[in-house]
Order: C-alpha cells, then structure tokens, then sequence
C-alpha cells in the first residue's frame, strides 16, 4: 500500500463519517457542519486525482455558497429547527434498507467488474487548465453547454427572487 | 462556421432572448394592463414557431455534435410551443381572476419552453440534463406561482424535491454511461459500444438509472408519489402545462437518449423492466383514477394512466419496429396533448376563486347551462377513453397495433383492460355535467372558451382525417 | 495510484448515504443536504473516469465541463429551493416534510 493509498482510506473515512452525521445529526446546525466536512473531504479526494481546479471550484462554489447559504436558511428557520424531537420520519427504516440495498447492488457490481484493475493513464497535461478554458468558449467543443449553463442560472435567479420578494395585497 | 451553428438553434436562440425581453419590457407595463405581455408572450413563442417550421426538412448537427436538427426535433418543438401557447391562453384570464397576474409567469414559462427545446435537440448526454434542469427549474417556481395559497407553495416544495431527487439519479446515471465508454456524446458513445472498447456492466447500471430519473419525469409508476398533489396545488394552467409538455419532454429524452444507445444486448435486458413499468403504470393510474373526487386530482392520476399508455407504445423501440414505435408515441402524444388541453381548458372556465369549484360535483348542471363547453367535454372524455371518431381512438389503436407487432400481446391486453375501466370514470364525469343539476359559473374568458371549442374541434377533425399526422409522425426521423 | 474500485465504491457509499437523507429526514433543509451528497457522488466518480480514462486523451476536457454544469446545477436547485423552504416557514412556521399534508386523495 502506498501513502497515497493510506491517505485516500482515511480521507475517504473521513468524508464517509461526516455524511453518516449530515443524516442522522439532531441539530440542523451540526448537520451543516457536518456537511462542511463531508464537502471537504471530497475536495481532498480532487486534489488525490489531480484534478486541482476543481478543488478550488468544490471549496469555492460548495462550502464557499452552498454550504453558507443552507446555514443561513438554518438561521432563518431558526424557531423550526430547535425541535428535539426525533428528526426522521417513521418509515426511515425502510429508507435505510433502499440505500443499503442500492449500495450492496452498486458495490458488489462495481468490484467484480473485469476491467477492476484498470490503471490510470499517465496524469493530466499540465495546460489542461487552459485548455478547458478555450474548450468552453470554442463551437465545436462546449460552448453550448457552457451558454445553456448561464441561461439556467439566469432563470434560477428569477425564480428564487419571485419566490422570495413579499407581494403587497396577496396575503389572504 | 459560428453563424451556420448559430442559425441551427436559432428558434431555441430567439426564444430565450424573447424570455429576457419580456422580463424587461414587463416592468415597463402598469399592473392593470398585464395582458400586453401576454400577447408579447405569445407573440414570441409565435416567432419561434415559424423559425421551428422554416427548419422543416433539415437534418444535421451543430456545435461539434451537441445538438442535432432533424424532423424528430421539429415535430416536438412545434408540440412544446403550441403548448406554450395554450399555457398562455389559459393563463390569460386566470391569473387576473386569481389575482396573481404577475410578468414573471410569462417569462419563467418561455425559460421552460426553451428547456424542452433544447431536449428535443439534445445529442449530448450533458445537454439532455442540461435540458432537464432548465426545464425544471422554473417549472419549481411556476407550480407556486399562486404564491399566498399553501396548496400551491407545497405542491411547489414537493416538485422541487422530487426534482431534484430525480436529476441525482440522472446525473448517476450518466456518469456511469461516462465511465463505460468515456464519451458523453451519443454518437460517441454508440462508436465506443460498437468497437468492443465499451464496458457493457457500467454501461447497464447507467440505463437502469436514466430510467429511474426520467421515469420521476414522466411520473410513471412507480415513481409517480408526487404528481397528484403537484398537479392539485399548482395553478391550474400550470398543471396544464405540466401534463402536457413536461411529459412531452420526458419522453423526448426517453426516445433520443434509448433508442440511440440501448440496443441489442442491453436492450434484452431493460424491456423487461420497461414492460414491468408500463403496465404497471397504466393499472395503478386507471384503478386509482376511480375513486377521485377532485376533478384536478383525477385528471392527475389520468395523466399516469396515458403516461403508461406512451410507455406501451414506447416499449417495442428495440426491436426491428423501431420506426412505428417512435412514431406511436409521438402519435399519442399529440392526441393526448390536444385532448387534455382542452379538458383543462374546461376546468379552467369552471374554477372558482381560491381554487374552488373543482370537486366534480361540483360540475354538476354544467353540461346544460353551457351546451359548448359541455359538448367539449364530451368530447375530450370519449378522446381520452379512446371512442371511435375521436383522435385518442387513432392513438390507441396505433399504438395497440405497434405493441401487437412487436410481440407483446400481453401489454395490449393490459392496456385494452384498463382502457375500459377508463370509461368508467371518464363517463361519471359527463353524468355529473349533464344529469345532475346545479348552478355552475362559466368565468374562463374568452381565451379559454376559444381553447376549449378549438381543441374539441381538431380532435374530432383530425379523427375524420387522421392522414397528415400520420404523415408527419412517420416522417419524425431521429438523425443518428 | 489509488485503485479505481476503491473510489467507485466510496461514491456509490456517498450517493448512498445522500439517498437515505432525501427519504428519511424530516426536515426540508436535511433533505436538500441528503441531495448535496448526492451530486458530490456523481462528481467524484466523474473526476475518477477522467483521471483513470480520458486524462491524457484528446477529449480530456469533457468530463470537466460536466463537472463544472453539474456544480452549476447544484448551486441553482439550492438557491431555487431554499428560496422556496425559507417561504414556506413565513408562511407556515414549519419546515417538516409531514406537516405538508394539505391535500389528499
């Protein structure tokens, strides 16, 4: 076992950890703390795969925006929240025998699979960067994508600001 | 070269600049006259549906085989910007009656419209969930678009949910088609599958996901939880919509993302899954429908109901009737979306504020006092029945014919059962219009009217002279 | 190098997890957290395949431009959707998924 392989175990215990509280913490706040990790984790799980832009972008993007706006929605729903009841629904045994037996099916699939030890090409060229970049605004390649992707946030943004703006005169 | 790509999308390009437009314009229009952007609106999507019909006959890629135009993609383009149209009449005088006569309604319904575009020209794997979100996202908004009433705000957070839980399964599902042959585009992917360079177990794992997320979409069984209550909270024109050209484009992504890739071997091992489904969706939705009391409510669970009729038609797509199948579905589709308009355009014009009004009984005397909506109403029921001389009937004996030919009899027989018991609940509401007295307020407007009767009339005419459609489905070819 | 089957199976683990959020929790926002996880998952075998399939190809910057859409994704269904939570609480001073039982059939 190599040290890259020892720190991928831990990291990924780690993150793996830290989602199993995300979805059984009691407070909502831990929860989002919790997720902040998880998050982490998976970032550090990039940097492992040489994909260190998007490390930035998961730190960024998730727990930069994400991450700090569930804690923020946590803040404003902050009287809901401090029911210490218990915080999952009576049918969550069930829950839990759907994603144990999807994951069962998923990990037995996936490590019998042939092509198990498939080993990795040689790393990323280290102008990758740059190309993704001309590759994003370039016609042949994906533009499309990257045009639909702003359309899509520009219609998000209309949609979270109608829902949030109070209007005068409709309140029953 | 950038302007040849750029004149491929143009009716997708022009309508979602027209989206911003109006957004803009809108805040330039005083609140009483709130029907100027509707006509804008309509104007728009009229726009994009002579650019739509000028690219009839085209067949090629653009943007390095992103998208793809071909008659498949205009067939559907003209289905989602009809449907957008009729949205709009619906919603003409609703949203006034409703007092939620806002702009944004006009412009989040173009940004959807322009998403099922975009699916009907997806041949990426990334641009189908794209399409998907694009296509959602506003649609989240748009069911709590009656935003004071909690019906609406909830049916709005359980789309959402939902939602957002089927595109994770998308998304899963895509990545696992990446991995096995690490390309995203169809015909990439089709080469890889091909040339053995593939991984056939990923490559499985990843159909049985898409299935699982665009079944939520087309809310097929057993995925369909959430499509009763959705369908009852949101606005009525809405909920129109949503039966019609969300359902549209789920089965859009359903036929350009399966019968491209899922062929052969893998094909052997979903239909089962797809037969399992179809029929399953097209009992529970009939068999639930009866005990509605609520008109929304049962038109909802009818909505299932056909979606696993579209499911019948699309289950043969594998074998050598590739082409019926495609062209049954579609078929269906057209029939399904013109009848249901119009059987919301009446329960729009029969609504009372505050979202009453809409148990059947209330209905009752409806059928007389208004002899046009009422004769409508007998139309649209016999249609969605599937009665001689209406087009549901063309439809389903099209699409009974495709899954006969294809060697499913027992999906036929399935369908053939359920359809009667479709009658059943179909008729109790033309009883209640006709044989049951009351005092029913027609309040619609005249848009609504006007849809009602139009609706009514095509699918009787087409039903007389069913050739053209037939002719324009048949020729609805998917470039490959 | 760190096996492929290792990371496969921590994001089917992941995804897992995410699943078992969205249909258990009763809180809205823990249900949107569960389909974080989700797509995290999603990424995380995304970035896998490149590195192990297509990190060197000519194609190499696909599966990257998938990753930053569904970042993009991601960021708009959280932003329309704790928009929608946050309104609903105004309004019904509940952010339980149970208590949304205004309409049954």
């Amino acid at each position: 076992m190599t040290a890259l392989q020892i720190i991928f175990l831990f990291v990924a215990a780690v993150t793996l950890a830290s989602a199993v509280m995300v979805v059984s913490a009691r407070r909502m706040m831990h929860a989002a703390l919790w997720l902040v990790l998880s998050l982490a984790g998976v970032a550090v799980i990039f940097a492992l795969l040489d994909a260190g832009f998007f490390t930035v972008v998961q730190v960024l993007v998730y727990i930069g925006a994400i991450a700090i706006l569930i804690i923020f929605a946590i803040m404003l729903t902050r009287k809901a929240m401090e029911d210490v009841g218990p915080q999952l629904n009576r049918g969550w045994w069930l829950a839990a025998l759907a994603a144990v037996g999807v994951f069962a099916g998923l990990a037995v699939v996936l490590v019998s699979w042939p092509g198990v030890n498939a080993s990795a090409g040689a790393g990323p060229d280290a102008n990758l960067i740059v190309t993704f970049g001309k590759d994003l605004v370039d016609p042949h390649k994906f533009v499309m994508p990257f045009e639909v992707a702003s359309v899509m946030l520009l219609a998000a943004l209309i949609g979270a600001i109608y829902v949030s703006v109070e209007h005068k005169g409709g309140q029953k | 070269m950038n302007l040849e790509n750029l004149v491929a999308i143009l009716p997708l390009a022009a309508l979602i600049v027209w989206a911003v437009l109006v957004l803009l314009v809108d805040l330039w229009i005083p609140k009483s006259r709130k029907f100027i952007t509707a006509l804008i609106t309509a104007a728009g999507l009229a726009l994009s549906l002579g650019l739509t019909l000028a690219q009839n006959g085209q067949s090629r890629s653009a943007f390095g085989g992103m998208v793809a135009v071909d008659g498949f993609a205009v067939l559907l383009n003209v289905i989602f910007l009809a449907s957008g149209l009729a949205a709009v009449a619906l919603a003409y005088d609703y949203l006034k009656r409703m007092g939620i006569e806002r702009g944004e309604y006009y412009a989040l319904l173009l940004f959807s419209i322009s998403g099922m575009m975009l699916m009907a020209y997806a041949s990426d794997l990334i641009i189908v969930f794209l399409a998907l979100e694009l296509l959602s996202i506003p649609l989240y908004v748009l069911a709590g678009f009656a935003r004071p009433r909690s019906e609406s705000e909830e049916s709005s957070l359980k789309y959402f949910l939902l939602g957002a839980f089927a595109s994770g399964f998308v998304l899963y599902g895509v990545a696992m088609i990446f991995g096995a042959t690490a390309r995203t585009d169809l015909a990439g992917i089709v080469a890889a599958m091909g040339s053995g360079t593939g991984n056939p177990l990923l490559f499985i794992i990843g159909a049985g996901l898409l299935l699982v997320g665009f079944g939520f979409k087309v809310a097929a069984v057993p995925f369909h939880m959430w499509t009763p209550d959705v369908y009852q909270g949101a606005p009525t024109p809405v909920t129109g919509f949503m039966s019609v050209a969300v359902k549209a484009a789920g089965f859009t992504a359903l036929l350009r993302v399966f019968t491209a890739l899922f062929r052969g071997d893998v094909y052997a091992d979903l239909w089962p899954l797809l037969w399992g489904m179809a029929a399953l969706t097209m009992i529970a939705g009939n068999v639930l429908a009866i005990s509605q009391k609520n008109i929304k409510r049962l038109l909802a669970y009818s909505s299932i109901a056909h979606a696993g009729y579209l499911l019948m038609a699309f289950v043969p797509y594998g074998t050598r009737l590739q082409g019926d199948a495609v062209a049954s579905t579609l078929f269906y589709l057209i029939a399904y979306g013109l009848t249901s308009f119009g059987a919301w355009a009446v329960v729009v014009a029969l609504e009372k504020n505050e979202g009453m009004g809409l148990e059947i009984e209330d209905f009752a005397g409806a059928g007389r006092r208004y002899p046009w909506l009422g004769l409508a109403m007998i139309v649209f029921m016999l249609s969605f029945t599937g009665i001689p001389l209406t087009l549901g009937f063309w439809g389903k004996l099209y699409l009974f014919r495709t899954a006969v030919e294809g060697g499913y009899i027992g999906l036929a027989l399935v369908g053939l059962l359920t359809s009667i018991v479709s009658a059943y609940y179909y008729l109790r509401v033309l009883v209640v219009m006709y044989m049951k007295p009351g005092e029913p307020v027609a309040q619609g407007g005249p848009w609504v009217n006007i849809l009602a009767v139009a609706t009514a009339a095509a699918v009787v005419l087409l039903a007389l002279f069913p050739g053209p459609i037939l002719d324009l489905v048949s020729k609805a070819i998917m470039l490959q | 190098m760190i096996p492929l089957p290792w990371l496969l199976v921590f994001a089917a683990a992941l995804f897992c997890i995410g699943l078992f959020g969205v249909l258990a929790r009763k809180n809205l926002v823990a249900i949107l957290m569960g389909v974080e996880l989700m797509l995290n998952a999603v990424n995380v075998n995304l970035i896998a395949f490149w590195r192990y399939f297509s990190a060197a190809g000519e194609d190499s910057t696909r599966a990257w431009t998938f990753v930053a859409v569904v970042l993009v994704a991601a960021a708009a269904e959280a932003a329309v959707g704790l928009a929608l939570i946050i309104s609903v609480y105004r309004r019904r001073k509940t952010v339980v998924a149970d208590e949304l039982n205004l309409m049954k059939g």
